[in-house]
């Protein structure tokens, strides 16, 4: 039933965006008229440099994907409302450098005793052309500022791919990739999104940052439509440990193998179709879907029997966000089923963290510019989430069922201050709606610092 | 390190004396001949005991007698310190190893003392109270006596016996090959791997059982005892390898207790001395393997137990009903955790699941939730046969060696 309301509530949002843009046709039929006199321009531009200089263009966009979304489209659909803006620093013709960080305290109200100020992520990332069609992208990460075996960060590639375009509006990839699912998993800089932390749904339903490594298609159309097509490593079953709480926390974060030696017996297929054509309108949806038992069972002597071999994973997802004016306003719904882990959690009985078959999450997310002079801005939001990691389970022998875990909801209030497009601090307050010292959900103020170039 | 030194010099030279072993065949050779020195009574000065005396497969690789510890020497009257623990599944241990938490992980016996299979032989075939052969030339003289002498030069090389140390190490490393290779030692065909394979299920009462035995706020057990597969899907051997400190009741059927002032105290020695300095680890034995568990004929480190529903009671009354399992002091007070020095006491687990409480509370299981727990327990036990639902290490032992064949 919450579920039910929840849908509708995003429902009803896309809807009440959609009527402006019924109601005001004309006006909006002026703006494309006009933005594609500037994008043809652009292209003549363009072409004037090419015929100029026999050097290949290098682009200093970081962002994966931008060689996929309309031109006229990207600031205003991928950026929050202050910021967003492409930099980078040019290494030479071709090699462009880029890179982020954040830096995040919280204090649950609670238990002030856990409070922790954390460099939560450092990055660094570099993009280098090739030639005019032909590019490799790749993301360096350090989290919690110490990487060592004695310490409790991590040291990780997060992207790392060549992308080759077979036309001016689509193309090919291959390699390391984030998965082009949600809207913060492929934009996750601090300066992209609202709050110190990354909404909760898409990180424990959609495990952002969430990459695998395969093979893509990606393009664009000229009525806006932006699709994306995979075939990449699939998340591995075989993982799962029942003891621990990391699949309670995320289901898919527990699993996925982010190419780290990854076992790639079973592959996954995604597929995404987001509509752009109307500014600062994005409108669409992904599924991620594949096998993920990853032949376990052939694994160790004589014991031939892993009983999820044949689970499939399948995750959707749909969005909306529309980006006008002062305004920001997102919603969001995912969820995801994990089949035939009835046997598997049989052998967790009494563990506290069995596989769930179903789990799934939404937000609602309203920004304001309240206050924008020179390069800077101040702008306040508002997000509600629900969601659950645990919303069913396969069934078990009488009397030895899981129940379903109770629905999280998070109220975030908060404001993000951007000193310059590039440069943001933040500040928010999170109410949950239960307490879970295990996964460190309790109300709590945050405070952050971001910034990318 | 100087032990190490000399047991891996030991080892390469083996090597290079005998470069047949580089091949399976030889390898098998070299564990048959484990096997026949794993069952050879005449290797000990008693003539009576072979490692199979305390390690018998019929029980699971353990002690076939109640005894807290067995009797050696040449006449079988030198008592021993410890229990003897089963054998089963002891080649998936690990080396010993400070976790990056600092937790003590794997190694062998008790104490963790010996770094493999190896060493874990060689205090049973020279130690006064077990196989009694002093030193390397006592064990190298009854074992050129053996039948399979000749066999033993053939693998080891003519010379092996001119250099006792050399046919000594060989022939633990002949045993530790048995151990590694023979599946007799890890047959993995109990009740409950049957139902890991999804073969059979488990009665509604061993599935309770199980319930609790994982359950962190009810036996909490699998924190330390495993009973998940491993990444790569093995099947669960129900010990992390870490060790803790229980606080189990001192034992007065160990003569060596009879002295007041003998500690037993696992990590920090005696037996084990590189730890000694480490006080916070007194106390600390390592965690077995619950796997063959219902044939133990006694349970934990100095055997005080003797039936399994015992030592789980202990595990869920030692804090609620502790006047149950420790004597009274000079004042009449519970002198509770006696079987370590008074200062040593603070390192007794206090703080998990189940001991975690107060006398007068509720023990963490009733007592049918116990009997739960039994039935669960003895689904680890090796050799199920589905037929007639009962198990017998035994069984498994034959079976096994009939399918190496």
């Amino acid at each position: 039933m919450k579920h039910r309301i929840l849908a509708l509530a995003i429902a009803a949002c896309c809807a009440t965006l959609a009527l402006p843009a019924r109601a005001d046709d004309a006006t909006l039929k002026a703006e494309m008229d006009a933005l594609r006199a500037e994008v043809a321009a652009l292209k003549a531009e363009v072409e004037q440099m090419r015929a100029a200089s026999a050097a290949p263009v290098a682009t200093s966009k970081p962002a994966p994907a931008v060689n996929a979304e309309p031109v006229p489209a990207l600031a205003a659909t991928t950026a929050p409302a202050g910021g967003g803006v492409d930099s980078g620093y040019a290494l030479g013709a071709n090699t462009t450098l880029w890179g982020y960080g954040q830096l995040d305290y919280n204090r649950p109200t609670a238990r002030p005793a856990d409070a922790r100020a954390d460099l939560t992520r450092a990055v660094l990332g570099f993009n280098h052309v090739f030639d005019e069609s032909t590019r490799v992208y790749g993301e360096l990460e350090w989290e919690h500022a110490i990487a060592s075996a004695d310490d409790a960060g991590e040291s990780e590639v997060e992207q790392l791919y060549i992308e080759h375009a077979l036309a001016p509006n689509y193309g090919v990839r291959a390699g390391l990739m984030l998965v082009p699912i949600g809207l913060l998993n492929e934009h996750h800089e601090p300066t992209q999104f609202y709050g110190v932390e990354r909404n909760f749904v898409e990180q424990a339903i959609i495990p952002s940052t969430w990459r695998e490594g395969g093979v893509a298609g990606y393009g664009n159309t000229d009525s806006g439509f932006q699709w994306d097509i995979g075939l990449v490593t699939s998340p591995d079953l075989g993982k799962w440990d029942p003891t621990s709480p990391d699949g309670r926390e995320s289901p898919l974060g527990a699993i996925h193998q982010e190419l780290q030696l990854s076992k790639a017996h079973d592959l996954s297929l995604w597929a995404r179709l987001n509509w752009l054509g109307v500014p600062g309108l994005n409108v669409g949806g992904a599924v991620f879907a594949g096998k993920i038992g990853q032949d376990t069972s052939k694994q160790f002597e004589g014991d031939a029997n892993f009983p999820a071999d044949n689970a499939r994973l399948l995750l959707g997802e749909t969005h909306v966000r529309w980006q006008s004016g002062p305004w920001d306003l997102t919603a969001l719904y995912t969820r995801g089923t994990i089949s035939d882990t009835q046997d598997l959690n049989l052998g967790f009985l009494g563990q506290p963290t069995p596989v769930p078959k179903a789990f799934w999450g939404g937000y609602a997310q309203a920004a304001w510019k309240a206050l924008a002079w020179n390069q800077s801005s101040l702008v306040p939001f508002l997000r509600f989430e629900a969601f659950n990691t645990g919303a069913a389970y396969a069934t078990q022998p009488q009397g030895f069922g899981t129940p379903a875990l109770p629905t999280q909801r998070v109220w975030t209030a908060g404001v993000n201050y951007y000193l310059n497009p590039n440069v943001v601090f933040k500040f928010d307050y999170q109410d949950f709606r239960y307490d879970d010292e295990l996964l460190n959900y309790g109300n709590r103020f945050d405070l952050g610092i971001g910034f990318q170039f | 390190m100087q032990k190490t030194i000399t047991t891996t010099l030991l080892l390469a030279a083996l090597a290079a004396c005998a470069p047949v072993l580089a091949d399976e065949a030889a390898s098998s050779a070299v564990a048959a001949l484990g096997e026949r020195i794993f069952h050879d009574t005449s290797l000990s000065s008693s003539g009576k005991m072979a490692c199979s005396t305390c390690h018998d497969p019929a029980s699971a690789h353990a002690q076939t007698n109640d005894l807290a510890v067995q009797l050696g020497g040449p006449d079988l009257a030198t008592p021993g310190f410890r229990a003897v623990p089963s054998l089963r599944y002891m080649n998936l241990n690990l080396p010993f190893f400070f976790a990056n938490d600092g937790t003590p992980t794997g190694g062998f016996t008790h104490d963790g003392g010996a770094k493999d299979l190896v060493e874990q032989a060689h205090t049973p075939l020279l130690a006064a109270h077990e196989m009694d052969n002093v030193n390397a030339a006592g064990f190298t003289a009854r074992l050129g006596r053996a039948a399979y002498a000749a066999a033993f030069r053939a693998v080891f090389g003519t010379d092996v016996f001119a250099d006792p140390e050399r046919a000594l190490l060989a022939a633990e490393y002949a045993l530790s090959e048995y151990q590694n290779t023979s599946r007799e030692f890890r047959p993995f065909d109990s009740k409950f791997d049957l139902f890991l394979q999804r073969k059979i299920m488990l009665s509604a009462q061993e599935l309770r059982g199980m319930v609790l035995f994982n359950r962190p706020d009810k036996g909490n057990c699998a924190s330390c005892h495993t009973s998940t597969r491993q990444a790569d899907g093995q099947p669960p051997v129900f010990t992390d390898y870490t060790y803790d400190n229980l606080g189990v009741p001192r034992n007065p059927d160990i003569p060596a207790n009879a002295d007041p002032a003998y500690f037993d105290m696992g990590l920090c020695g005696p037996f084990r001395t590189d730890l000694s300095a480490r006080t916070d680890l007194c106390g600390q034995f390592k965690v077995p393997t619950l796997r063959n568990v219902a044939t133990r004929h006694v349970f934990f480190h100095n055997g005080v137990f003797h039936d399994l529903k015992t030592a789980i009671e202990f595990y869920v009354q030692r804090d609620t009903n502790p006047s149950r399992w420790y004597p009274l002091d000079a004042n009449g007070r519970v002198h509770k955790f006696d079987d370590i020095p008074a200062l040593m006491t603070r390192n007794v687990n206090t703080t998990e699941a189940p001991y975690n409480r107060k006398p007068g509370q509720a023990p963490a299981l009733s007592d049918a939730e116990i009997d739960d727990v039994v039935a669960f327990l003895k689904t680890l036990t090796d050799g199920y046969d589905p037929i007639t639902n009962s198990a017998d290490p035994a069984r498994s032992a034959r079976d096994v060696k009939r399918g190496d064949e």
